[in-house]
């Protein structure tokens, strides 16, 4: 469990909205009374408390809430940077308790970031390949293969050779975006991915994600606090604080 | 593996952090292939030195043990000191060829001494003569064990060149020598004399002596050498003669001869052994002492005056290998600090990787292979600089040494009639009238170093790289570890 400093007053418990109706025979994603505490808390004081709550195949998802909510923390749950301390989360029949969250998170979900979290010092499409790599799965032509990524999220084929600092903070969540679908990843999972963009950017990525969950089927979850993600999403989720 | 893909685009994209790093190894390579090579060099110095001088062994009269059995301070005493002194048992020539046959003993030789007068030639007229002091000198074997002599002329002979140590130290120089005088010098009645004695009786090369013993019986030697006495005399204030103006150098079996010939004459013989190993001494001594020897005597080795010669050399590698642990230990240290910085300044970096699902362990290997590529280019950069550094460091280091390496050759074959030592006399040309002095074992064949050269060979290539890698590994232990403890979302967090 990772040993993090951020003090919490034990008021600021959370919790999620009642579950709605929903077809589980297309869960993928099963968060079951799940609570996150960091190492340095005491009992009584959570990171997040009791979460529960499925997200299913081909659908768009919001989880919004004030700051200090546990967006993020339940993000780094549901994407296998940390596990949950009490509750479990089931992904695609498995249990992440059991499965190795390096090979979990390299091959089942792609995770995008507000601050795109590529690495400077490569390419767009090098950035792409290093997760083809990572994934382990045998991918041909993983040049052409992350070219034509690139185009999937509006991106021209000659910025696959460019360094990823020379591109704008669109271009850079596009290529994040691209390298999340590199290895063909059955859930996405985006904290705040137009928190950094222009509308009409913003508009152009959400688009995407839209793409991707109903035309291609994949779970699309995405912590937010922008009023024009959760106009396009299908569910809208409330992480509050507790009194 | 794509870690190694990784790697090298890391290392290529991220110049200034890589060149930084590379020029602390280059520095700390540079440093090691030098001191690595003085140390070689230096090594190479001490085994020539040791190996030029062989291990001696010879007889010493323990007179200090002997001598505290008695109150030298009264008549009594001393008497009985005396009588003891006389009673002492003394080897022979069948004794020494005996103790030769001892274990750990490789081969031997020895100088025989004795006294006669002069026939057709006077004694120079010197005031003293202590070659056979009296009471207390070295008393040496056969006959007699002590005692003066009141004849003319001191002869000693040697048994081979190697015996010639007076010839081999510098105390005598050959001034004139006949061309075939070595190759008789063993074999019959031929004499080298000193230079004064030459003078005062106007002898010169190739002419004969006679001497004749207490019985008046007569021996005639042939002149094929002169020499002088390097030494000051012992009194020179009251004699115009060196010590070894009446002294006559020959060859041991003349002497041996004469003496079975001769119940009245009082030979000494002094033996020297070659063995294997100085350690062996206390062990040759005990089988000596069981062959025969009277314990009144002790065995001595040359280990001190052979150790000498380099002590100023292994202080020279001493002075290397403290350099290299210094440049080591401080090389490490900042090597591990930079390590520490670029892992923080690389969190980010590591977060993503993390985040995208790269192992820990590839990450480590990632990070250890850059760090490995850099070091091996700047070890091999370093290598080569230093090898090109060493030579002139090494040579100004040890130029002294070098000086006296190959000095000490030269000088050495000078003594025994080389061409510095006899100006325009027999003999002149390099070679021509000296003993093949490589083919002796007690002769000092010093290996000459003008310069030194192929110090950084594969063994110093090779050290270095085990050294220099172990180092690049040791010192980024510590950082690798803290990659195991990062956490991506700690990281991404603190980045956001």
């Amino acid at each position: 469990m990772a040993k993090n400093n951020n003090k919490r007053t034990k008021k600021e418990v959370v919790t999620i909205e009642p579950k709605k109706e929903i077809n589980k025979d297309n869960i993928l994603l099963s968060i079951q009374n799940a609570s996150y505490q960091y190492s340095d808390a005491e009992a009584d004081e959570y990171a997040l408390r009791d979460v529960s709550y499925d997200f299913e195949r081909g659908k768009i998802y919001a989880i919004r809430g004030r700051s200090g909510t546990g967006k993020t923390t339940l993000l780094s749950l549901i994407s296998g940077l940390e596990r949950c301390t009490e509750g479990t989360i089931i992904f695609d029949g498995k249990n992440l308790k059991n499965i190795n969250l390096d090979t979990y998170r390299n091959n089942q979900i792609g995770i995008v970031f507000q601050s795109y979290n590529l690495l400077p010092y490569m390419t767009a499409s090098e950035n792409i390949i290093l997760s083809m790599d990572a994934s382990g799965q045998k991918i041909e032509n993983k040049k052409e293969k992350a070219i034509e990524l690139m185009k999937n999220v509006g991106l021209k084929s000659n910025y696959a050779d460019r360094r990823v600092l020379r591109l704008s903070g669109g271009e850079q969540q596009r290529v994040a975006i691209a390298r999340s679908l590199s290895y063909n990843p059955k859930m996405i999972v985006a904290d705040e991915p137009t928190g950094n963009l222009d509308k009409q950017t913003e508009a152009e990525i959400l688009s995407i994600f839209k793409k991707l969950a109903h035309e291609e089927g994949k779970c699309v979850i995405i912590v937010t606090h922008s009023p024009n993600v959760c106009e396009i999403v299908d569910e809208i989720y409330d992480l509050k604080k507790v009194k | 593996m794509f870690i190694f893909k990784n790697a090298w685009i890391s290392i290529t994209r991220n110049k200034g952090r890589n060149i930084l790093i590379g020029a602390i190894i280059l520095v700390i390579a540079c440093a090691c292939t030098i001191t690595l090579a003085i140390n070689n060099t230096a090594t190479d110095l001490i085994n020539s030195y040791s190996s030029a001088y062989a291990k001696e062994l010879t007889l010493a009269f323990d007179r200090e043990s002997m001598m505290k059995d008695f109150d030298m301070r009264g008549e009594e005493g001393r008497e009985q000191a005396k009588e003891k002194f006389e009673n002492i048992a003394t080897y022979t020539i069948d004794d020494v060829k005996s103790f030769a046959e001892a274990e750990h003993i490789e081969s031997y030789y020895y100088t025989y001494s004795f006294s006669l007068n002069g026939n057709n030639i006077d004694k120079a007229e010197i005031e003293t003569d202590s070659n056979f002091g009296g009471f207390g000198g070295r008393p040496g074997g056969s006959k007699g064990p002590m005692g003066g002599s009141t004849m003319d002329f001191t002869l000693t002979g040697y048994s081979s060149v190697e015996s010639m140590s007076e010839f081999i130290n510098g105390t005598y120089t050959m001034t004139e020598i006949t061309d075939n005088a070595w190759d008789v010098a063993f074999n019959g009645n031929y004499v080298f004399i000193n230079e004064e004695l030459a003078s005062y009786n106007e002898l010169a090369l190739n002419d004969k002596i006679k001497l004749e013993d207490e019985d008046g019986k007569t021996y005639e030697f042939e002149i094929i050498g002169i020499f002088e006495d390097n030494e000051e005399s012992e009194d020179s204030m009251m004699s115009m003669f060196s010590n070894s103006a009446n002294t006559i150098v020959t060859n041991a079996d003349a002497l041996v001869n004469i003496d079975t010939e001769n119940d009245n004459i009082t030979g000494s013989i002094n033996p020297t052994f070659i063995i294997d190993d100085y350690a062996n001494a206390e062990a040759i001594q005990v089988e000596l002492y069981e062959k025969g020897l009277d314990e009144t005597y002790i065995v001595e080795t040359n280990q001190e005056i052979a150790e000498a010669g380099v002590s100023s050399v292994k202080n020279v590698k001493s002075f290397a290998t403290t350099f290299l642990i210094i440049t080591l230990l401080i090389g490490g240290i900042v090597l591990f600090i930079l390590n520490m910085i670029n892992i923080r300044e690389r969190k980010y970096e590591i977060g993503v990787f993390r985040t995208i699902g790269i192992s820990k362990l590839k990450l480590t290997m990632q990070f250890m292979a850059e760090l490995l590529v850099v070091a091996f280019i700047a070890l091999i950069v370093g290598a080569g600089i230093g090898a090109t550094m060493s030579k002139p460091v090494s040579n100004s280091l040890l130029s002294s040494e070098i000086e006296s390496s190959m000095n000490s050759q030269d000088e050495m074959q000078n003594n025994f009639g080389g061409p510095g030592g006899m100006p325009g006399g027999p003999g002149g040309d390099r070679g021509g009238n000296r003993p093949d002095f490589n083919k002796m074992s007690g002769v000092p064949t010093i290996q000459a170093y003008d310069s030194i050269d192929a110090v950084v060979n594969v063994t110093v290539i090779l050290e270095l790289l085990v050294i220099g890698l172990s180092l690049v590994i040791v010192s980024s232990f510590a950082s690798m570890i803290s990659i195991q403890r990062f956490s991506p979302l700690t990281i991404l967090k603190e980045r956001s």
